[in-house]
């Protein structure tokens, strides 16, 4: 075939739109600008927080210019403004910590309790409860932080501005985490493993405990590990219910911090909170991946 | 099986305390922006009978949501940055959760981890990320000078809506990705080789098949992220700082903690949540619809 | 073991407004295995969650060896389940699994060691003690559900569609171990399937159900053979349904019925009945003849299709009064004389016509609806 046909141009566009016809022809090719369009999200959704990160290893002063490598100084080196010597940045950090934490003793078995029961009380009282359940996760923070503001203020005087409204609050927005969690994982176990323990002689009380709160665990896990990292997070319920700067968090210190020049170490102390939720998810989905051993499991079981 | 009042009892104590610290508080907010002032100090004071309430202050306030009024911008500006950063989120979020879904293979654990970082960062870890980014002798302003785009420094933080919206879009736009990809995972696969067998074109399939079988996820998404933004102020405030920008939210944290006014405050919250609550109701009667017809198939 | 006498008086379930189970009395003897058949909403499976304990019956009662445990909750009767998923407890291995029941009921530490074993040698799982229900095969958690239930001792054994899940030729190995596994525990067994062919190969008696009532009840040939309602006819294996109208008795014990021009002697079902009713003929019943062969019960047709199945063959015939009719032939001698388009007789032995009369009113005007099927 040595018969050079000449090619013909094609009567409409450029080489540019042919070349996307036939990428769209190719049933076997890979999309190449969605792929470019998905690494790009994701360079921008993370380098800021890295150089972030980083800067919190400045050696010098600034949050904008490198000066030089200091793996100490923001976080314990500097002997007034680092994270562990500053008492506010100390402060806030314990702070954080500590509603996380009680957050979850609280929230979760709240959360495991009720939705143990909205799946399956029948009753008129049902219905409402399921519905009330969904509220706070559609309600927008500052409206639960203006609400719970004013009932401390005027109806529950007996609770004032402090960590304890704060720890109300907190486990009032995470519930609802929990149960929609723990939802998901009662409904893709369904009832016949509960059924089949009743069957072979168990009582009630057995079943429970030797039955269906094993088969929970994942998701207790798993709704644990969401309400650290929700609790963390926050700053709206935090803000709002703080009784001054030894109420602060962790998010409302950079919040005030950030448009007032700050130090690296702002930045270290948002960088702690960044190490410690990673360990708390890593630790958390180690456990997770042990409980689930044996189980089919998948994102769904998550609520997700 | 189990005895009846066992669930009951079990759900009681989440139920008892969603009603006290939940319901009774956006009671309060109610019984606040119906309520009296006290003379002296202008303090509010609540007024929990409904047959007692004073609507003055919620008509005051309702005459400032009129058009060309104080708030009637703020609710016009507030109503422009959500649905341009819920435009922008969903424009920016579909491809990315469509390819995650649908193309990725070998990389597809590493994407989703990624996707996942942002919910282990705090939020105001990632806004102070770009205020240390868009500062004037920051990064982007350095790269954009440097290739000469930019002859100076240009005032990214001083008050721009762009900035303040494209903000909103970076701290939300993970909200959305997530169930949306959640969604368009659980398309089955069959569906779209079903449709390019009976001829359809990889770009009608994509129109007439995945779209409308992820409308509930898009829709879900949409909606996470629409409700927090009417809400946020602290965005805003870190990226811009100035009235030029101010949202709904703003208002309401002006009232109470710079203004004198906490009434006010407590009646612009209940402006905004019955706003919300159409627009819930909308959203709620539009997901029933698509799921509807999904049940219909 | 000995088996449990089940007896079910007017045992009815009403989910709101849904009638699921309309009333059943059934007599189970004891040492029985017993089969309720029927498609998917017929009431079967709630019938033994009944039984079973875990539906409260709307109405009526349930008996076992005399003794009234409607009221018993399920973890007091002796009675078992093997559920349709197996419910195999997925974070206990195979021997806690089978222990479970044991040890709820305070059997001490050796003589469960020693009848969990037993149980796994009757199932042939010795040795995957150790094993996580997710590493067995489908087969093989069926039989660990199996031990598990079995293992109690239970008076009565339940089991809802437990094959359902595992592929054809595992179920036909395990269909006949099911069996003489039932032979040898002597203990009752009561087994739900929509499968027909399950329920006929295994079962000593079958109840056949539909909307929530039992049809026909009886050993697998008579409900095969015999049946008794059009919609039994139709669900155990394929069976030719012909509209027509009985006319006349013939005087005979049977009677003679008009089926488009023709008219025949049918000796079996509902021969007292006059006017419309149902003709039910079996394919393997059906003989095929030259056309023009003489003699009574023959009606005339043309082959309109003919179905190569390796045992036999299939032929559909068109009748000339209208519809189709289905012969078996057997053999390979006779299946080259049908070809698509020969006109033939078709046989219908007065001793293989049933005449049925359908309880359900939408199927009274029979040929309405008979010429809509097709």
């Amino acid at each position: 075939m040595s018969v050079v046909l000449p090619v013909r141009a094609p009567a409409r566009g450029g080489r540019l739109s042919r070349r996307l016809r036939r990428t769209a022809d190719n049933p076997w090719g890979r999309p190449r600008f969605l792929g470019a369009v998905t690494w790009l999200y994701m360079a921008w959704s993370i380098v800021p927080v890295v150089i972030a990160i980083q800067f919190s290893f400045n050696a010098g002063r600034s949050l904008t210019a490198w000066q030089g490598f200091s793996l100490s100084r923001w976080y314990w080196g500097d002997p007034i403004n680092s994270v562990f010597k500053d008492p506010a940045l100390q402060h806030a950090l314990l702070q954080s910590l500590k509603l996380a934490g009680l957050d979850v003793l609280i929230a979760v078995p709240l959360g495991v309790s009720l939705a143990l029961g909205l799946a399956r009380w029948r009753g008129p009282g049902a219905k409402a409860a399921n519905f009330l359940m969904l509220f706070p996760l559609v309600t927008p923070e500052i409206v639960m932080g203006v609400a719970l503001f004013l009932v401390f203020l005027h109806l529950f005087t007996f609770i004032h501005p402090g960590t304890t409204a704060q720890l109300l609050g907190h486990v009032t927005f995470s519930i609802s985490y929990v149960v929609i969690v723990m939802r998901g994982r009662l409904f893709s176990i369904g009832r016949d493993y509960e059924e089949a323990a009743i069957d072979l002689g168990a009582t009630h009380w057995q079943t429970l405990r030797l039955v269906l709160l094993p088969l929970l665990v994942p998701a207790v896990l798993a709704s644990a590990i969401i309400v650290f990292a929700i609790s963390i997070d926050d700053f709206v319920i935090s803000s709002w219910l703080s009784c001054g700067s030894s109420c602060d968090t962790v998010p409302i210190n950079v919040y005030s911090a950030a448009r007032q020049a700050p130090l690296p170490s702002i930045n270290a102390l948002a960088a702690m909170l960044v190490y410690i939720t990673i360990g708390v998810v890593l630790i958390g989905y180690g456990l997770y991946r042990l409980a689930m051993r044996g189980n089919r499991g998948s994102l769904a079981d998550l609520g997700v | 099986m189990y005895p009846r009042w066992l669930w009951r009892a079990s759900a009681l104590p989440g139920t008892v305390w969603l009603f006290l610290l939940f319901l009774v508080p956006l009671y309060a907010v109610v019984a606040i922006a119906f309520g009296d002032v006290s003379p002296i100090f202008q303090l509010p004071v609540p007024v929990w009978n409904p047959l007692d309430w004073h609507f003055e202050h919620m008509s005051q306030v309702l005459t400032l949501f009129a058009p060309s009024h104080e708030l009637w911008l703020v609710f016009v500006r507030t109503l422009i940055y959500v649905v341009a950063a819920l435009a922008l989120s969903v424009l920016i979020g579909y491809p990315v959760a469509y390819y995650i879904a649908r193309f990725s293979h070998r990389s597809r654990t590493t994407l989703i981890v990624l996707l996942l970082v942002p919910f282990l960062v705090s939020y105001m870890l990632r806004m102070l990320s770009w205020v240390n980014l868009l500062a004037p002798d920051g990064y982007v302003n350095s790269v954009l000078t440097g290739l000469g785009i930019l002859r100076t420094p240009y005032d990214w933080l001083g008050g721009h809506g762009f900035v303040v919206v494209l903000g909103l879009v970076y701290g939300y736009v993970p909200y959305l990705i997530l169930p949306l990809y959640a969604t368009l995972d659980r398309i089955d696969q069959r569906h779209l080789e079903a449709a390019r067998d009976l001829g359809a074109s990889r770009f009608s399939t994509f129109i007439h098949v995945t779209l409308p079988l992820s409308k509930t996820g898009l829709l879900g998404g949409a909606a996470i992220i629409a409700l927090p933004m009417f809400g946020d102020y602290y965005t805003t405030n870190i990226l811009s700082g100035t009235p030029d920008t101010s949202m709904l939210g703003n208002q309401i944290d002006f009232y109470f903690h710079g203004g004198p006014q906490p009434t006010v405050g407590a009646a612009i919250t209940v402006v905004l949540a019955a706003f919300l609550v159409v627009v819930m109701s909308y959203y709620l009667f539009s997901v029933n619809r698509a799921q509807k017809e999904m049940h219909a198939v | 073991m000995a088996g449990g006498a089940v007896s079910l008086s007017a045992l009815a379930k009403q989910f709101g407004d849904f009638v699921a189970v309309a009333g059943i009395d059934l007599d189970i003897p004891s040492g029985e295995f017993f089969s309720m058949l029927g498609p998917s909403g017929c009431g079967k499976t709630t019938t033994l969650r009944m039984i079973g304990g875990f539906e409260k019956p709307t109405s009526g009662r349930i008996l076992l060896d005399g003794v009234d445990v409607t009221e018993t909750s399920a973890h007091r009767r002796p009675v078992n389940t093997v559920f349709q998923s197996y419910a195999l407890f997925p974070h206990l291995n195979v021997f806690d699994n089978v222990a479970f029941g044991l040890r709820r009921a305070r059997v001490d530490k050796t003589n469960v060691r020693r009848r969990v074993a037993t149980a796994l040698e009757l199932v042939g799982l010795t040795g995957r003690e150790h094993s996580k229900p997710i590493q067995l095969s489908g087969g093989q958690q069926q039989r660990v559900a199996l031990a598990r239930a079995l293992i109690l001792e239970p008076a009565v054994l339940l089991l809802d569609e437990p094959l359902g899940a595992l592929d054809a030729k595992l179920r036909k190995n395990l269909q006949t171990e099911l069996k003489a596994l039932q032979k040898t525990v002597g203990i009752t067994f009561i087994y739900v399937t929509h499968d027909q062919e399950e329920a006929l190969t295994m079962s000593d008696r079958i109840a056949v159900m539909c909307d929530g009532r039992v049809d026909q009840l009886g050993a697998p040939r008579e409900v095969y053979e015999e049946p008794s309602t059009v919609f039994v006819a139709d669900f155990l294996g394929v069976a030719n349904l012909l509209p027509a109208k009985v006319v006349d008795s013939n005087g005979n014990g049977g009677c003679r019925v008009r089926l488009g021009e023709t008219e025949l002697d049918a000796g079996r079902g509902d021969t007292a009945t006059r006017g419309d009713a149902m003709l039910v003929v079996r394919p393997e019943r059906v003989f095929l003849e030259e056309h023009g062969s003489a003699g009574p019960n023959r009606v005339p047709g043309m082959v309109e299709r003919v179905v190569y199945l390796g045992p036999a063959v299939q032929v559909v015939v068109r009748l000339a009064a209208g519809g189709t009719i289905q012969a078996l032939v057997q053999g390979t001698s006779d299946e080259l004389r049908w070809r698509q388009g020969t006109p033939v007789h078709a046989h219908l032995p007065g001793d293989a016509l049933r005449v049925l009369t359908s309880r359900e009113p939408e199927i009274a005007p029979a040929g309405d609806d008979q010429e809509e099927k097709r």
